[in-house]
């Protein structure tokens, strides 16, 4: 039974403990032998499923969760991407599937630098500019060949991360994002106004990885089977940056917190800068990727326009986790090329998306199930505090307290009672309690009574003959064995029921006052 | 090389990239907010100017006020779109500068649909010739530029210090939680921050498209100087942008002069990195924590 309790208290990371919200997870059958045989990824002993044994406390049979369903969606995902769309599309839907695919690579390498180093650049286009530029640049003039291309795009991406991570060292948040969105306005520019880089056609005639012999169709499917090698690739890239040394040093140095990750000795700076050339040369990369499917580079990678709907992407599908930027990716990506015939609306609805993710998600859509754990939370505490104002009965903060359970729910139901038990109460019904002692009396007259007769002892009122048949007093018992009941007030009653109708009166008023 | 003319080019540029620069500063300081929709409302409000001239009137003064009311009608829009639905919301600061993007976007393929991608013109409100003051010559639209700015400028910063408005603006640029808690209110103060910076981008609109033609996406160049000059000046200080825009207008016209228009950006760039790396929080810029 501890065991039991305990996992369930036990959230994933990066969901809040909310009272009461349990994860219901689907039960895999097991016994005993088989909860420590797991897949291990080679070499080490990380496990890609979490798969946690409990026995069942009423059955004693083994039951196996897994507690992150995550990776076995990424690899359905990454199947269907895998087998899909060369099968089924047409020529323009694989040559859009890359792009995605390609989108998708430098999307989730950005994430390294926005959400793992926490530096907002928007530069990432101009970085893959930088090293589609550059590659070209050496096969148009010195002839070099896709795969040279291939191997040098990462050092121009290297080349241009340093030159624009210089100004990330001193510069905080909001300053360097402004600048960095100037830096690509900037390379537009220049890249427009030199001949050697094809001024505003582009930097066209570099090699291509498809060989001659080649049909096209053959030539879109081994691009496409690339990019989704560069996918594969970045999300490797992905998990070693950020689920190894460099991203824990960074995840204990969040915003704000920095100045007590550098007391704890983490050189917090360091590392960032590291992450960013590490994504720098890896954004080039995917430059050099680019100028070999498109034989070329544009000035259309430095445009707002295109960092705009990159931007679109991260924060559709969340920033700070890799699935937010390969869903965001799809989703912007199907609407750019599954609409184009709508023209410039398409954009449009694409920016309202983007504007209606940020006004009502905190954090894009993988953000959805923690927000919605927190707006439940919110409304079940509401609920609680508007159950909790009738009389009398316990809140809740109070019942913790209580360790008689039982009582909590007496007070409930006795609350309930006099409710009912007001709503009988009318001059009639007290009239004929006035004149009908020792005769029938009606249904509702004797549910008052009765509800009165149950009273507690402590504090009940009592008729006390002081001279039998002449004078009679009401007092209140005082509930403990050898403590005399107390007189109530100086009012003398003449006769036995009439003070007893003076103990109801009382009764009845104490009645409606609680 | 005339160095008068260098002077005034560099001041009737500075004018007008200050008009923007001191929009920017001035929302970030106040709100709290990088407004990048401020490119769209410039080339908003040229196009309100352009409809004005086209179907009202080509008086000088009916087109300046059509492109000041457009301007501050698409910043209240801004403002209401992205400044009301969130500043109370966690995550505000970067959440804002993706809605004013996603404003901007939105806008600019708006007007492309609207007014199709050919450029516009408005007519030369200030005349065509120029006038000679000692030994400078200065065509009308610099001199106009230069006026116009300053007198804006100067009607905009003595309301500011002297309006019940201005003030409540001023508290909320030193802290907008005691602003809020001594009674002003966010929200109307913020809408008139946004109307005030808008006008001032609709002037500026104006103003540059006596040179330049009015197209959808005509904002992203002024939007870009305008950030660096407010960046370089220092975000939330309304001299420092001043400063930043001067320096900046010269380097702009030096460049221009002596190297050639393609260097403009380039050492544009230089410049502003060379300030921002000595003074990360540029030439006046306040110090972070004293926003929070």
């Amino acid at each position: 039974m501890e065991a039991q309790a305990g996992s369930h208290e036990r959230m994933t990371p990066g969901v809040p403990p909310v009272v009461g919200a349990r994860r219901w997870l689907p039960v895999l059958r097991g016994h005993g032998g088989a909860s420590w045989r797991r897949w291990r990824y080679p070499f080490t002993r990380r496990t890609p499923l979490l798969i946690e044994t409990n026995y069942n406390p009423f059955t004693l049979a083994a039951e196996r969760r897994i507690r992150n369903p995550a990776p076995i969606l990424w690899v359905i995902g990454l199947a269907v991407l895998a087998v899909a769309p060369p099968q089924i599309g047409s020529n323009s839907f694989v040559l859009s599937a890359t792009s995605f695919l390609m989108y998708a690579a430098i999307n989730v390498i950005w994430m390294l630098q926005i959400g793992t180093a926490g530096i907002f650049s928007l530069a990432s286009l101009a970085t893959v500019g930088a090293g589609a530029y550059g590659s070209s640049y050496l096969s148009v003039y010195f002839g070099f060949p896709w795969w040279a291309m291939w191997l040098t795009g990462p050092l121009f991406g290297l080349v241009f991360g340093v030159f624009i991570a210089l100004p990330a060292i001193r510069l905080e948040g909001f300053y360097y994002a402004l600048l960095t969105v100037g830096i690509a306005e900037l390379c537009r520019v220049y890249v427009i106004q030199d001949q050697t880089l094809g001024s505003a056609n582009g930097l066209m005639g570099a090699d291509s990885f498809v060989p001659r012999w080649m049909s096209d169709r053959g030539g879109l499917v081994l691009g496409y089977y690339l990019g989704f090698l560069l996918l594969l690739g970045a999300l490797a890239l992905y998990r070693v940056v950020n689920g190894q040394r460099l991203g824990r040093l960074l995840r204990a140095a969040p915003e704000k917190h920095e100045a007590f990750a550098e007391a704890l000795g983490i050189d917090y700076r360091r590392a960032r800068i590291q992450v960013f050339l590490i994504s720098s040369s890896a954004l080039g990369g995917v430059g050099a990727f680019y100028a070999t499917l498109l034989h070329g580079a544009t000035p259309s990678l430095f445009t707002i326009d295109q960092l705009l709907l990159l931007l679109a992407m991260v924060v559709i599908g969340g920033i700070g986790t890799a699935e937010g930027a390969v869903v965001g990716t799809l989703i912007v990506v199907l609407f750019d090329k599954v609409f184009i015939g709508l023209g410039p609306i398409r954009l449009i609805l694409i920016a309202g998306i983007m504007l209606g993710t940020v006004l009502f998600l905190r954090g894009g859509l993988f953000g959805v199930p923690a927000q919605y754990l927190v707006w439940r939370g919110k409304r079940r505490s509401e609920r609680r505090g508007r159950h909790s104002q009738k009389g009398g009965e316990v809140m809740p903060e109070e019942a913790t307290e209580i360790a008689d359970k039982q009582a909590i729910y007496v007070r409930r139901f006795d609350a309930r009672v006099r409710i009912d038990l007001k709503r009988l109460i009318t001059d009639t019904l007290i009239e004929e309690h006035r004149t009908t002692f020792g005769k029938r009396r009606s249904d509702a007259l004797e549910r008052v009574l009765t509800y009165f007769r149950g009273a507690a002892v402590t504090d009940k009122y009592a008729v006390l003959a002081v001279k039998p048949f002449a004078e009679y007093r009401i007092v209140a018992l005082s509930g403990r064995r050898g403590v005399p009941p107390r007189t109530v007030d100086d009012q003398i009653f003449t006769s036995a029921e009439a003070a007893l109708h003076g103990v109801f009166l009382k009764r009845v008023q104490d009645l409606m006052n609680s | 090389m005339d160095p008068y003319y260098l002077l005034l080019t560099a001041v009737s540029l500075a004018s007008i990239y200050g008009l923007l620069a001191i929009g920017i500063s001035i929302i970030w300081s106040s709100l709290g907010m990088i407004n990048l929709a401020q490119g769209f409302t410039f080339t908003a409000a040229g196009y309100g100017a352009w409809l004005v001239a086209e179907n009202i009137s080509t008086n000088g003064l009916a087109v300046v006020a059509g492109g000041v009311i457009t301007g501050a009608l698409v910043g209240a829009l801004t403002g209401a779109v992205a400044f009301v639905p969130l500043y109370d919301k966690p995550n505000f600061p970067l959440r804002s500068l993706i809605a004013t993007l996603a404003i901007s976007l939105m806008g600019g393929q708006c007007l492309l649909w609207l007014f199709t991608p050919r450029v516009k013109a408005l007519p030369k409100i200030f005349g065509v010739g120029s006038v000679h003051i000692g030994p400078a010559t200065a065509s009308y639209d610099k001199i106009g530029a230069i006026a116009c700015t300053a007198v804006l400028l100067l009607l905009t910063l003595g309301w500011m210090k002297r309006s019940r408005r201005g003030l409540e603006i001023r508290a909320m640029m030193q802290n907008p939680e005691g602003a809020a808690l001594v009674g002003v209110g966010l929200r109307s103060t913020a809408m008139a921050v946004m109307m005030v910076t808008g006008a001032m981008a609709g002037l500026a609109s104006v103003l540059l498209s006596q040179t330049y033609f009015i197209s959808p996406f005509a904002g992203t160049t002024p939007l870009v100087k305008g950030m660096v000059v407010a960046l370089a000046g220092g975000l939330g200080s309304v001299a420092g942008a001043l400063i930043a825009a001067v320096l900046i207008g010269f380097v702009e016209a030096f460049t221009a002069v002596e190297l050639g228009g393609q260097w403009v950006l380039i050492t544009q760039f230089l410049f502003i990195i060379a300030v921002l790396l000595v003074r990360p929080r540029g030439i006046a810029g306040m110090i972070e924590h004293s926003r929070e």
